[in-house]
């Protein structure tokens, strides 16, 4: 690197440096290039916005690190959170050598880390701390009295995979932890985050400090794009069995395509990872050929997901993962040939992660999509004529050419996550006045919409089921029941964890499944990739002994089902009416096209958006799921038999001449009120500690999280009638 | 009425700095000491009792800013006056009577830190104890043409009924080795494992050669070994003052809560049934501490039947400062006129001639007070104090300015209780609801 090329590089810490040479690069990125004088200036946030592997990590750790290399102090100078224990793991063992050459020791610490050796570092807290939020959830709970000392010198936190966190309950806790420590040591913190592109990133700066109390640079890399080479292929599934038939098709295909090299498969459900692993690893076998296909989820131990990891890392077998979410996020696991998209994707965001794994080192990214549609009987649904899935992953990718991505959502109240906060506090500080609660969390803190009346509600609520309880000077402090949850260990999370049984052979841990479907001595399952026969389940331990076998069916998993973006929906109305089908569709997939648009054409929804068949009504509002559900809400407030059916409204039992009349009149009067809308909703706790709100509290939140009144109002004043 | 009490220099402005900084001051407690005769009665007793070899226990009960931790100061005061060592600590998130994690030891080393004798009442006096307990055995060895060595030994044997005595008299012994030997390092060791500062016992075992050391599980026995000790050093006993008792009802861990209430139980039985000796403990704490049937003591099927009130007192609607509970009120407006007063006194040294204020003046200082912040300038009287400590400062400096003038635009803000600090930058006035509020 010659001395003109980067006036920032000279910036850096001699230390830095010298790594910098001995590792053979010849030149910064042009991210790190433009953080290093940001992020040494140590005053004020980051944003590092970059595709996966291409230098974010050390954007932010060369400089950071050279600053508190010049600038050594006792305590935690920078703290490292990332989403993922996984990646802990990995950037433990990244910057370990970085590290070792300024003398700043690194700890990491998560869940799977030995308490003896967190003990023996909390007693000496020095160089950089790598921890994920739950377990700095604990620090305040468990280390109250010193994290003063430990984090008074703090100088950065650096935040990896923000993007997870956005619109997250999570997301939630992380700020309401950072806020807290900067109060707790009295001192506003630098936060640097690492990101994906996401659309508006300005959007994501203002997300990450929402009191903007200190000015945040966004860096964006400004590389040449990649080439993306890109296969949909259809699929149509004959008649109704328990076992999909397209299966054995879709993972012929894969094997045949995949075999010999490294790549991702994106399932979207644990229990197709499953399916597909086990699948592919017995063609494998049938071929006599050694298995390259494993499954990767978030209910796999920690030792084989990590074997998968290690072995993908290296790069010497090859060597394909059948995975969910867990490897969408920035675990380092080298560059893979393709992504493998089998099922529909829901989000350009999340397909934006899953394609920046693919294609690194100047190679082209490819991603092929499996989408399989229902084959057409004169019986057909209206929704199936209409080919949803391919049009929806069609205007997917459409978007993602575009560059656009989901935005943060909407604020919301996150009263789980407030419960939670509260409580935490109350631990940290043992009894707390209300009103420095509510200044601390909401006036100043990431629940910004809880106004004093509704914390007042709030705090009622949690009297109410005894987990907190008042003193006579006024002091909130702890309740028993609240004391039972602090002291669990599941307290430290924000979202919610089913209860699980543990999967054994051999006294080895598999990983864990679900309660919820209990399973009986002599059942057969399939987990891992592999079959297994249940030998034993003690259901005092809560665990499962297995040994291997034949047969097997795929457990049930405890997933959520993502939300379609109005975005998403408007694309696909735009592809229904501008026939001209894409040039990456194979045969099959083409025809389904056609298939659509003739369904398309034959219901005239290009002029109608309420249409009807013998059965039922069916109405297109072409909008997201929020609104969708919002306005099925409405037609069931003014009696109607409206439900959601994939992309449309279907009412039963009625007319379109009523329904009109219905819009007509809810357009006359006014928009139905929240708690009216909202007391339509049978199960209204979708979030940890939503049980413990009053319904109110519930109604308010429900209304922001998962309705949107604003999207569907304005539909109900366009609709043309 | 009018007598001059001398007030010294010494005392006075220990009393200014720390009213003005809102905490008790620990010299010259008595200039300030307003009514609660009986109860101070009650607490001379405790510590006469203790000083003849008996033991005492006592919980002093009181809502938050009734004095709980001026009485208790007042009683460390009158009973290093009467010869008897004391040690104090207030319990904290990190301080507990029993725990495993470090934060018994963490209380313990609290107390040694604090302890004190008549001679040196601000703490640190454990080495000082040491030594006037060896002084006596070498003077006995002189006179006796003995071994110094083996008098320790033989009047250490009398701590030998005690759990951990063994490993203390080695200590004490190395402590006198390392004056022999003109080893600090041994003798500063000694001290530190008395003073509960050994974390492990391999550091005590390279340093001193013991076994063992205070620690969570034996934190009690080594309070019953000082008790003991202090009188072989020649004090009359040791008094064990705790406040804020209120932080065990605060502790979130329900099962770590019982064990800090069991470890009560286990001094009381000890105090009130005579198996202790030459010890005595007041535990201060807030009402919730004692009375709550969920979290406090009386959670504790035990406790409560040992700590109910006097049932007959009650029903005669009097109060018996001899129950092992003492209720202290909360001040009435008559109690803050007599404070003011006396805090007048000090800063005129005692000489009403140098007043700086008339009655008159008082009078208008409270009524100021009660526009501002209603009953909680007498009910909390933190900031009252400080306010009319500053007031008293500022005419001090300014003898031009006149007090008609002043009392009007004083600054007192009602004394809000929080284990946290309240946010400085932040408004305060958007808080609506939420500033008094009661669930």
């Amino acid at each position: 690197m010659t001395q003109s090329a980067s006036q920032a590089f000279n910036e850096l810490h001699e230390g830095i440096q010298r790594w910098i040479w001995k590792h053979g690069w010849t030149e910064l990125r042009d991210i790190q290039e433009m953080a290093i004088t940001h992020i040494l200036g140590a005053q004020k946030d980051v944003v590092i916005s970059a595709a996966t592997a291409t230098g974010k990590t050390e954007a932010a750790f060369f400089p950071s690190c050279s600053y508190i290399a010049k600038n050594p102090s006792p305590g935690f100078q920078i703290v490292y959170i990332s989403p993922l224990k996984a990646l802990i793991n990995d950037q433990f063992r990244r910057l370990k050598s970085l590290c070792e050459v300024v003398s700043v020791p690194l700890t990491p610490w998560h869940g799977d880390i030995a308490p003896a050796v967190k003990r023996e570092r909390f007693s000496n807290p020095k160089g950089i701390l790598l921890i994920t939020p739950e377990s700095l959830e604990s620090l305040f709970v468990n280390q109250a009295v010193r994290l003063m000392p430990a984090f008074s010198n703090l100088s950065f936190i650096i935040i990896d995979e923000f993007h997870a966190f956005i619109g997250t309950e999570r997301g939630c806790q992380l700020h309401s932890l950072m806020h807290r420590l900067e109060y707790v040591i009295g001192k506003s913190v630098p936060r640097i985050a690492l990101s994906a592109t996401l659309g508006d990133m300005e959007g994501v700066a203002a997300y990450l400090r929402p009191n903007g109390n200190m000015p945040c640079e966004v860096i964006e890399s400004n590389r040449s794009r990649q080439v993306l080479k890109l296969q949909l292929r259809g699929y149509i599934k004959k008649g109704e069995p328990e076992e999909p038939d397209t299966i054995e098709e879709i993972s012929g295909h894969l094997f045949k395509e995949l075999r010999g090299s490294s790549n991702l498969i994106f399932a979207n459900s644990r229990a197709n990872t499953e399916r597909y692993a086990c699948e592919l690893r017995e063609k494998c076998e049938h071929h006599g050929l050694p298995n390259e296909f494993f499954p990767h989820h978030g209910n796999l131990s920690k030792g084989v997901r990590e074997n998968i990891e290690k072995r993908l890392q290296q790069g010497k077998l090859p060597t394909s993962a059948v995975c969910t979410v867990t490897l969408e996020l920035g675990i380092d696991i080298g560059s893979v040939n393709s992504i493998a998209q089998v099922g529909v994707p829901h989000s350009v965001a999340s397909l934006r992660q899953r394609l920046g794994r693919s294609g690194r080192k100047g190679e082209p990214a490819v991603l092929r999509m499996y989408i399989e549609e229902k084959e057409l009987t004169g019986r057909s649904h209206i929704c199936d004529r209409l080919r949803v899935g391919l049009f929806q992953a069609v205007a997917v990718v459409n978007l993602l050419l575009k560059k656009w991505y989901e935005p943060p959502g909407k604020q919301r109240y996150h009263f789980s996550t407030l419960v939670q906060q509260v409580l935490s506090l109350l631990a940290q500080y043992g009894g707390i006045r209300a009103d420095q609660v509510w200044k601390l969390l909401c006036d100043t803190g990431p629940f910004e919409k809880v106004t004093p009346d509704v914390f007042a509600d709030f705090l009622r609520s949690l009297a109410k089921h005894d987990i907190i309880t008042q003193t006579h000077d006024g002091l909130i402090v702890l309740g028993m029941k609240g004391e039972r949850i602090v002291s669990h260990f599941n307290f430290y999370s924000a979202f919610f964890t089913p209860k699980e049984y543990r999967l054994e052979t051999n006294g080895k841990a598999l990983g864990t499944l679900p309660i919820h479907r209990p399973l009986s001595d002599k059942d057969y399952i399939i987990f891992a990739g592999k079959r297994w026969k249940v030998l034993k389940v003690d259901t005092k331990r809560k665990v499962v002994q297995l040994e291997l076998s034949k047969g097997g069916r795929v457990p049930l998993f405890f997933g959520e089902g993502m939300m379609v973006h109005d975005e998403v929906r408007r694309e696909m109305h735009k592809l229904y009416c501008n026939s001209s089908p894409r040039s990456y569709l194979d045969e099959t997939a083409f025809n389904l096209w056609q298939d659509g648009l003739s369904g398309f054409n034959n219901l005239r929804l290009a002029e109608n958006s309420i249409v009807e068949d013998e059965s039922s009504i069916f109405i297109f509002p072409w909008l997201g799921d929020k609104a969708l559900y919002t306005l099925t809400l409405f037609f069931q407030f003014y009696g109607l038999k409206a439900f959601v059916n994939s992309l449309c409204i279907e009412i039963r039992d009625s007319s379109i001449k009523e329904i009109k009349k219905t819009i007509q009149h809810v357009r006359e009067t006014k928009m139905p009120a929240v708690h009216e809308i909202t007391s339509l909703v049978n199960n209204k706790i979708t979030d940890k500690y939503d049980y413990l709100l009053s319904t109110r509290l519930l109604e308010m939140d429900y209304s922001c999280k998962k309705l949107d009144f604003d999207s569907a109002w304005q539909w109900i004043q366009k609709e043309e009638i | 009425m009018n007598k001059v009490r001398k007030i010294r220099p010494k005392e006075r402005d220990a009393i200014i700095l720390s009213l003005k900084a809102g905490v008790t001051p620990r010299l010259g407690l008595h200039h300030i000491q307003v009514g609660r005769t009986k109860e101070i009665s009650g607490l001379i007793h405790d510590i006469d009792r203790i000083a003849d070899g008996g033991s005492a226990f006592r919980l002093i009960i009181g809502e938050y800013g009734s004095g709980k931790t001026f009485f208790l100061y007042l009683v460390r005061t009158i009973a290093l006056e009467k010869g008897l060592v004391t040690v104090n600590a207030d319990l904290s998130p990190d301080r507990r009577l029993y725990s495993t994690t470090g934060h018994a030891r963490n209380l313990y080393a609290e107390l040694m830190h604090n302890l004190s004798t008549r001679t040196k009442p601000e703490g640190n006096a454990l080495s000082s104890v040491v030594e006037r307990f060896i002084a006596a055995a070498v003077q006995e060895a002189e006179a006796h043409n003995n071994n110094v060595e083996s008098v320790i030994h033989q009047r250490l044997l009398r701590l030998s009924d005690f759990v951990g005595s063994y490993d203390f008299a080695k200590v004490i012994t190395a402590y006198w080795q390392g004056h022999e030997n003109d080893s600090t390092q041994v003798q500063a060791d000694s001290i530190r494992w008395l003073h509960g500062e050994f974390s492990t016992k391999t550091e005590a075992r390279q340093a001193l050669g013991v076994r063992s050391i205070v620690n969570d599980s034996n934190v009690y026995d080594h309070l019953k070994l000082m008790g003991m000790f202090v009188q072989l050093a020649g004090y009359k006993g040791l008094l064990v003052n705790l406040d804020e008792m209120v932080h065990l009802y605060k502790l979130g861990n329900t099962r770590s809560r019982l064990s800090n209430f069991e470890q009560i139980l286990s001094i009381l039985n000890d105090c009130l049934q005579g198996t202790a000796h030459s010890i005595g403990f007041v535990l201060a704490g807030t009402p919730e501490f004692l009375l709550d049937t969920r979290k406090g003591l009386f959670s504790y099927e035990a406790l409560q039947s040992r700590l109910s009130e006097n049932f007959f007192a009650k029903k005669a609607g009097v109060v018996d400062y001899n129950a092992t509970t003492l209720h202290l009120a909360n001040m009435s407006p008559e109690d803050i006129y007599v404070l003011l007063t006396k805090i007048r006194d000090v800063f005129a040294k005692g000489d009403e001639s140098e007043y700086l204020l008339p009655d008159e003046a008082l009078k208008g200082f409270m009524s100021h007070c009660n526009q501002v912040i209603g009953d909680a300038y007498f009910r909390t009287p933190r900031n009252t104090i400080r306010a009319f400590v500053d007031l008293l400062s500022v005419l001090e400096q300014n003898p031009r300015l006149k007090w008609r003038d002043l009392i009007g635009g004083i600054n007192v803000a009602a004394d809000r209780n929080s284990d946290m600090p309240d946010i400085i930058a932040a408004k305060d006035d958007n808080v609506g609801e939420l500033r008094n509020f009661k669930l």
